[in-house]
């Protein structure tokens, strides 16, 4: 589908609407929490301008909307300079186009101009390949200014059917290796020799993300997952003159000498382990699998001791926000669940635990594939009270912010803090 | 509507000889201009302005700037009484790609480990020569009452 646009002023959309309601909130950020919450659809006319400086889309750790892998930019920047991160999505879902407009690639709404957007420029060392011979777009992904190392994308929670029902990890892992040969568990050499690589390129990034599913394996609860995190860590600080550098860590609730043991071996400078949803019934039923192995309370505690180790402002949980108004066992109103979870993001803040969401794209391969996200009013009521807590109890978020993340829309207005 | 800058405001952002001062303001309405040497112009004729500080002050009433379409001032002077001042407003920041890439390795091959964290491009909307001998000149014709009498006393004191 192609439209062939020139610049015209908009009619009142459900943005404009929001915005209104909204008056203080930056029409940008909106704009980005949109074009995530309905999702994109490239025309073939603003594809024929993509060339070889374009980021294609590369392995990542979850699926996208249209369930497919297609040979499509990897997403898109604002010109406020901060990341849309969004996927395909068919056009029957009703996404933003991504048209041209007066020549130049922009987000389209019925027809009407919304914004320009840039691609991601493509980083060197995309082209390249390791030692081992693999792509080394398949070792680390990049995003405008961080690498991602996905090291094993593998869960174990999947194994017992209590994997988390917004989540398809192991379904689109299986799909990317099908399709495109990419390795379930990566090794230390190829990560090192890929960050060796993307190093060369001055300016290009300013922190390193690591993930992966949770290894519920070894003497205590989650000790191989973080074997091999270290392992990973110390093979990427090969690279690095000093012993600490720009880093997070995404991955299970660990213990204090799990997590004593991360900060004191490696260059890790900050650690997330996502509740995914706030409040313990809601988690419960969402996150079965980190429910029966941890609880709710008890990752909290985590959290909080972890704290101690990473210091304030260094230590965060991940939302996978609008995920508690799912059905069946959801809020059924918005105001409830926003209520609810802002009580709870708090009772974390005033322990020196910061809270950010991702907005929650209902995929193919997920539980929860069938359901719909919130209202983009909704997510803006989040995305602002999630900042006010943190000025209330001066969070910093620095480790991810627009430009080490780039996929929190509170975090995003974070610029101001 | 963008206003276009003259060979003599690109030559004075060109040079290292001048004085530039961007002024924004920030949440509270409070101004706040800082000496940057390192504005320049672009093929477009925007500003193109280098933050090399990622929190500083400046930055963050750029953010809320591009955010809620605030102006900003540039300020440009020479040795010789050359004096302009640019209003304009951000359109655009840059944090990758090979612009930002290129203004990265020039800023450290200048100043030597130093960060960058993004090149702001501000559109030009008004351009106002502040000059003192061009802003007297259009003084005395626009308002010829705006001087004091002693100026056209016979006997000078």
């Amino acid at each position: 589908m192609a439209v062939a646009l020139k610049l015209v002023e908009s009619n009142e959309s459900e943005l404009d609407q929001v915005l209104e309601r909204n008056p203080e909130f930056p029409r940008l950020v909106a704009v980005k929490i949109d074009a995530q919450r309905r999702g994109v659809h490239y025309t073939e006319q603003v594809l024929k301008i993509v060339d070889d400086s374009v980021q294609m889309r590369s392995p990542y750790l979850f699926g996208s909307r249209d369930g497919e892998i297609k040979d499509l930019p990897e997403s898109l920047l604002l010109r406020d300079g901060s990341t849309i991160l969004t996927d395909p999505t068919p056009l029957a879902q009703d996404p933003y186009l991504v048209d041209l407009v007066d020549g130049k690639p922009a987000l389209v709404d019925e027809g009407q101009f919304v914004e320009f957007v840039d691609f991601w420029p493509k980083p060197l060392y995309y082209d390249k390949k390791t030692s081992s011979g693999i792509p080394m777009s398949h070792i680390i992904s990049a995003r405008p200014q961080r690498l991602n190392v996905f090291q094993s994308s593998y869960c174990y929670f999947w194994a017992e059917d209590k994997g988390c029902k917004f989540c398809d990890i192991v379904t689109h892992t299986r799909q990317q290796k099908d399709e495109l040969g990419v390795p379930s568990r990566l090794k230390p050499q190829d990560i090192s020799e890929t960050i060796a690589e993307a190093l060369k390129e001055p300016g290009r990034f300013t922190g390193i993300c690591l993930t992966s599913g949770s290894v519920i394996k070894g003497q205590e609860l989650f000790d191989r997952e973080v074997d091999f995190y270290i392992e990973t860590l110390q093979a990427i600080g090969e690279n690095f003159s000093t012993k600490k550098f720009p880093s997070e860590l995404i991955a299970s609730a660990f213990n204090e000498k799990q997590l004593a043991r991360l900060y004191e071996q490696t260059g890790l400078t900050s650690y997330t382990s996502d509740l995914e949803v706030l409040g313990e019934d809601k988690f419960n039923w969402i996150c079965p699998g980190k429910a029966k192995y941890v609880g709710y309370r008890e990752w909290k505690q985590r959290l909080v001791r972890a704290v101690d180790i990473f210091g304030r402002g260094n230590v965060g949980t991940g939302l996978v926000g609008g995920v508690e108004l799912a059905k069946p066992n959801g809020f059924s109103s918005e105001e409830d669940a926003l209520k609810s979870t802002l009580e709870e993001a708090e009772s974390l803040a005033e322990n020196g635990v910061t809270t950010f969401y991702i907005v929650w794209v209902p995929r193919p391969g997920s539980y929860f594939k069938d359901q719909q996200n919130p209202s983009l009013d909704y997510f803006v009521r989040l995305a602002q009270g999630l900042h006010n807590l943190r000025v209330k109890y001066k969070l910093p978020i620095d480790y991810n912010d627009y430009r080490r993340c780039g996929n929190h829309p509170d975090g995003d207005l974070s610029r101001l803090l | 509507m963008a206003a276009k800058l003259n060979k003599e405001i690109i030559a004075l952002f060109g040079s290292d000889d001048s004085t530039k001062v961007l002024a924004t303001v920030n949440e509270h309405g409070y101004p706040h201009a800082a000496a940057k040497p390192f504005i320049r112009v672009d093929d477009d004729g925007n500003l193109l302005y280098l933050e090399l500080v990622e929190s500083s002050r400046t930055q963050k009433n750029l953010v809320r700037s591009i955010w809620f379409d605030q102006k900003v001032s540039v300020s440009v002077s020479g040795r010789d009484g050359q004096s302009w001042q640019i209003k304009g407003k951000p359109i655009k920041t840059l944090i990758t790609g090979p612009v930002f890439l290129h203004h990265y390795q020039d800023v450290r091959e200048r100043l030597g480990d130093v960060d960058l964290s993004a090149v702001w491009v501000i559109e030009p909307e008004e351009v106002i020569n502040e000059n003192i001998q061009v802003r007297h000149t259009e003084e005395e014709a626009l308002h010829p009452l705006f001087r004091h009498l002693d100026r056209l006393a016979k006997i000078q004191p």
